[in-house]
């Protein structure tokens, strides 16, 4: 076959190939001009990460022969001989770098996916994978899963068995779920009997909400019923983010379609539906129609329908329709756009709604990752280098002496919070602080 | 929905200036940009405009402006603010530009061993400015390992006549080559790989020594008079003035930057300033997808729209700013039957013929006719549609840089003169 047929035959049907081949063929257009590669938070660390463009655009001529071959699975590829992909954080900044639309890190994703595809997953992998079960033991044992994640010996055994990084930040489990919170308030209707959608928010707490950070969901539904809004709280699992990052993909379609089961009722009938976690919403709006190739009805649906908690709030402001009364916040308070919520595309809403409460001072403190990347920062082979993403942050945050951060997502909040020893919010709670302050 | 009193759209130089500036006087300013591509693919020097047998740039620049239908016919009374603004805003970022517009341009090394006209150069590429002296030496520093700077092939491109374009010359040109800490075996470095490794002060102080060496060398004997160093321009991207003024204390002999292949380390100095500088004065810069919007039947545009997840990002804006570049910036989009389109708005496009655009000799010293293709705008740079008509196409749009038609920005460099005296007008037009 020559060049020009197999051009002729990938453009033919590159097509009919759907989300995952437009990916892989979009390294057609990668001129080699690595600016992705001066964007990479990794390659800017380490050796042995050798850069976007090496293990994307460049290693995909390896991988796409089988991509296009007729009834090959969209992950049975041939596998570049580089293995490095695996350093790869995923954070995303090496597509939004590119100049010529070539989607470098979903080509990435996707390559680490082919990478596992077909191996056990080390425990290690697994584990991390599992938010939903370790959650539930967590907080069931909260005094002696949070003894025991701060017990030296016994995180240096975790992290010599394991792999997972004695220094690593893990989160505190809460002694009670949102969900079990909740149920004693009576303050969430369980089924979709609301009296409309307009006026209904279907909440998505995702597992960080529910096991580790109870107070941030019900500050997003102190605020969304400030508003006016009957706020529902439906059966939901895990995302299946955790369970994407570690290569566990068969486990998170099972997640994606029980949460799809649900959701997309309630997105058939106009219900919108709120996440405080970037990551939970960004997985449910992109990801598993991109990573999990779950691209029907449902998921459309439900991926139309879903909204990161200040996205919302902003677009409800647009619409007038935001109580505007807060009360006066006196801080200067320094903010941190995670990698996921760039990923979204909408712009940084947190600063927006900032700049509606009295005396609250944001400073966007623009730096590209706190190096967690989710998992990433907690495995023993990564978490000096997650540390070394995160470094100019953290030493910016020390200089600047203030004791209270805003950050979207919970992973990066417990990073940063772990390495600055400051106190990490999300941006909404800061809103209930405000809404208060008004009362008081 | 967001909204802005203004949105630019691009973030090179031209768009970054705009937006700067708009901030300044209050306003609410958002960039949005596809990718990056002008500041990290372009030299980092400041080109206003060089012509052959035009001394200076200015002179260059009065030239050009009597050309019929160029930007500078109306732009250039902005040149002078303009950049005195640029090196305000620069220094205030610690990063120093050298030169001005009535500066002799001037012969200037590249890594491939020809010379380009320059005038206006940040500081750490500024020596080769400088008249070469009767006695002067030049010695082209390569690193082993790294492949976009090989200095006996530059050497020697410097070597034949007539590179110097009838310039002194330096009396002696040698290549030295040197092998840095930490780097012995290394065949895959990149020029970003050593401008991060001569950011690490614990790193670079044996690294200048190393070079000092190899310099000694190569040189006949100590003492054999005056000269300066060519280095990749990869001399640090966050400590550069504390790395510069390492450097030239260290080495025997003045060291300068050359420019390398994308992506610019000088280049993402001038980014990474820029970028402070919008930030510090509340302007917002979003990067990631391709931004589209249209006319209203009002002549206006009010919105402009990008991919997001799940649902396109709306902007609000009471005004826009395009600084999408041309074809290399993908301003323009030129497409297989001939037809050129502008990406955001689609407005009309003027420029050469189709049968036109395929020229014999890629190297034509008369250039690629697509590089005058563009936006006609009115002389308050709003875009109206190209021939005789001249009918204005939308109230609130201003077109900067190298999307505004009838600049050869390659063959005449003045891309970065006309990215900044119309970013200067624009700003200055839209706080009216």
């Amino acid at each position: 076959m020559t060049i020009a047929e197999i051009v002729a035959q990938a453009s033919q049907s590159a097509g009919s190939l759907g989300a995952p081949a437009s990916i892989g063929l979009s390294a057609d257009e990668c001129l080699k001009c690595n600016v992705c590669t001066t964007a990479c938070p990794v390659a800017r660390v380490t050796d042995l990460f050798p850069g976007p463009k090496y293990v994307g655009p460049q290693a995909q001529r390896f991988r796409l022969g089988s991509e296009l071959a007729p009834g090959s699975g969209a992950l049975s590829v041939v596998q570049s001989p580089d293995r490095s992909i695996d350093y790869c954080s995923g954070c995303g900044f090496c597509t939004t770098a590119c100049p010529a639309d070539v989607k470098i890190a979903e080509m990435n994703n996707r390559a680490r996916a082919a990478l596992r595809a077909g191996h056990r997953p080390r425990f290690r992998d697994w584990l991390l994978g599992q938010t939903d079960l370790t959650g539930r033991i967590g907080v069931l044992t909260a005094p002696l899963a949070n003894w025991s994640l701060r017990n030296r010996l016994f995180r240096a055994l975790v992290d010599r068995i394991v792999g997972i990084d004695r220094r690593a930040p893990l989160p505190r489990f809460s002694g009670r779920t949102l969900r079990s919170r909740l149920r004693g308030h009576r303050r969430s209707r369980w089924s979709p009997d609301a009296p409309s959608a307009d006026s209904t928010i279907v909440y998505f707490h995702g597992c960080a909400a529910n096991y580790y950070e109870p107070h941030v969901g019900q500050a997003a539904i102190d605020v969304l019923e400030r508003n006016g809004f009957t706020v529902i709280v439906p059966p939901q699992v895990c995302c299946g983010l955790p369970l994407i990052s570690n290569g566990l993909y068969a486990q998170a379609r099972g997640r994606a379609r029980s949460n799809l089961a649900v959701l997309a009722g309630y997105a058939r009938a106009g219900y919108r539906i709120v996440g405080t976690s970037t990551s939970c919403t960004h997985t449910l709006k992109a990801e598993y129609r991109e990573m999990l190739d779950l691209d029907d009805e449902d998921a459309r649906l439900v991926a139309g329908a879903t909204w990161d908690i200040c996205e919302l709030l902003l677009d409800l402001h647009e619409q007038g329709r935001l109580d505007t009364h807060f009360g006066e916040l006196d801080r200067t308070l320094p903010y941190h756009a995670p990698c996921q919520l760039r990923s979204h595309g909408i712009g940084l809403p947190a600063l927006d709604l900032f700049e509606l409460v009295p005396g609250l001072r944001a400073v966007d403190m623009d730096h590209d990752c706190c190096g967690i990347a989710g998992t990433y920062g907690l495995k023993s082979e990564k978490y000096d280098i997650a540390m070394a993403v995160g470094a100019p942050l953290f030493d910016r945050i020390r200089a600047g002496g203030e004791d209270q951060i805003a950050c979207d997502s919970e992973t990066c909040r417990w990073q940063i919070a772990a390495a600055t020893g400051t106190r990490l919010r999300h941006p909404v709670e800061f809103l209930a602080e405000a809404y208060e302050a008004y009362e008081s | 929905m967001a909204r802005a009193d203004v949105a630019v759209v691009g973030a090179g130089l031209a768009g970054l200036a705009a937006a700067i500036r708009l901030a300044e006087s209050g306003a609410r300013v958002q960039v949005l940009a596809t990718g990056h591509t002008a500041t990290h693919w372009a030299p980092g020097g400041i080109d206003v405009a060089a012509l052959p047998g035009a001394g200076t740039s200015q002179a260059a620049v009065e030239q050009l402006a009597r050309v019929p239908g160029h930007p500078y016919a109306f732009l250039a009374p902005e040149l002078r603010g303009a950049l005195d603004w640029l090196r305000k805003t620069l220094d205030a970022e610690g990063l120093s530009l050298v030169g001005d517009l009535d500066a002799p341009l001037r012969a200037i090394p590249t890594s491939i061993g020809a010379t380009r006209l320059a005038a206006i150069l940040p500081e750490g590429m500024a020596p080769a400015l400088a008249p070469w002296a009767r006695d002067e030496v030049l010695v082209v520093c390569g690193v082993a390992g790294f492949r976009d700077f090989w200095p006996e092939a530059i050497a020697a491109g410097l070597r034949r006549p007539g590179t110097w374009r009838g310039q002194p010359a330096p009396a002696r040109i040698e290549a030295v080559s040197v092998e840095l800490p930490g780097l012995e075996g290394r065949h895959n470095l990149s020029g970003l790989d050593l401008a991060r490794l001569f950011d690490d002060p614990a790193w670079r102080a044996p690294a200048l020594a190393a070079i000092r060496r190899a310099i000694e060398g190569g040189r006949p004997g100590p003492g054999s008079g005056a000269g300066r160093v060519a280095l990749p321009a990869v001399l640090g991207l966050h400590d550069h003035p504390a790395i510069l003024a390492e450097a030239r204390e260290r080495l025997p002999l003045e060291p300068f930057e050359v420019a390398l292949v994308p992506p610019s380390i000088p280049g993402l100095r001038l980014f990474a300033a820029l970028r402070a500088a919008l930030r510090r004065h509340g302007g917002r810069l979003q990067v990631g997808e391709a931004v589209h919007g249209t006319i209203g039947l009002d002549g206006r545009v009010a919105e402009l729209r990008a991919p997001a997840a799940a649902r396109k990002f709306v902007l609000s804006a009471g005004a826009v700013v395009l600084a999408t570049g041309g074809i290399a910036g993908g301003g323009l989009l030129a497409d297989g039957p001939g037809s050129l389109t502008e990406a955001v708005l689609g407005l009309p496009v003027d420029g050469p013929a189709t049968g036109s655009w395929l020229l014999n000799d890629p190297f034509d010293p008369a250039g690629h006719p697509l590089e005058w293709a563009g936006i006609r705008t009115d002389s308050r740079l709003r875009p109206v549609a190209p021939g005789a008509s001249g009918r204005l196409l939308a109230e609130n749009v201003r077109i900067v840089g190298s999307l505004l038609a009838g600049q050869r920005y390659l063959r005449e460099r003045c891309g970065d003169g006309v990215a900044l005296a119309s970013s200067s007008l624009a700003a200055r037009e839209l706080c009216r």
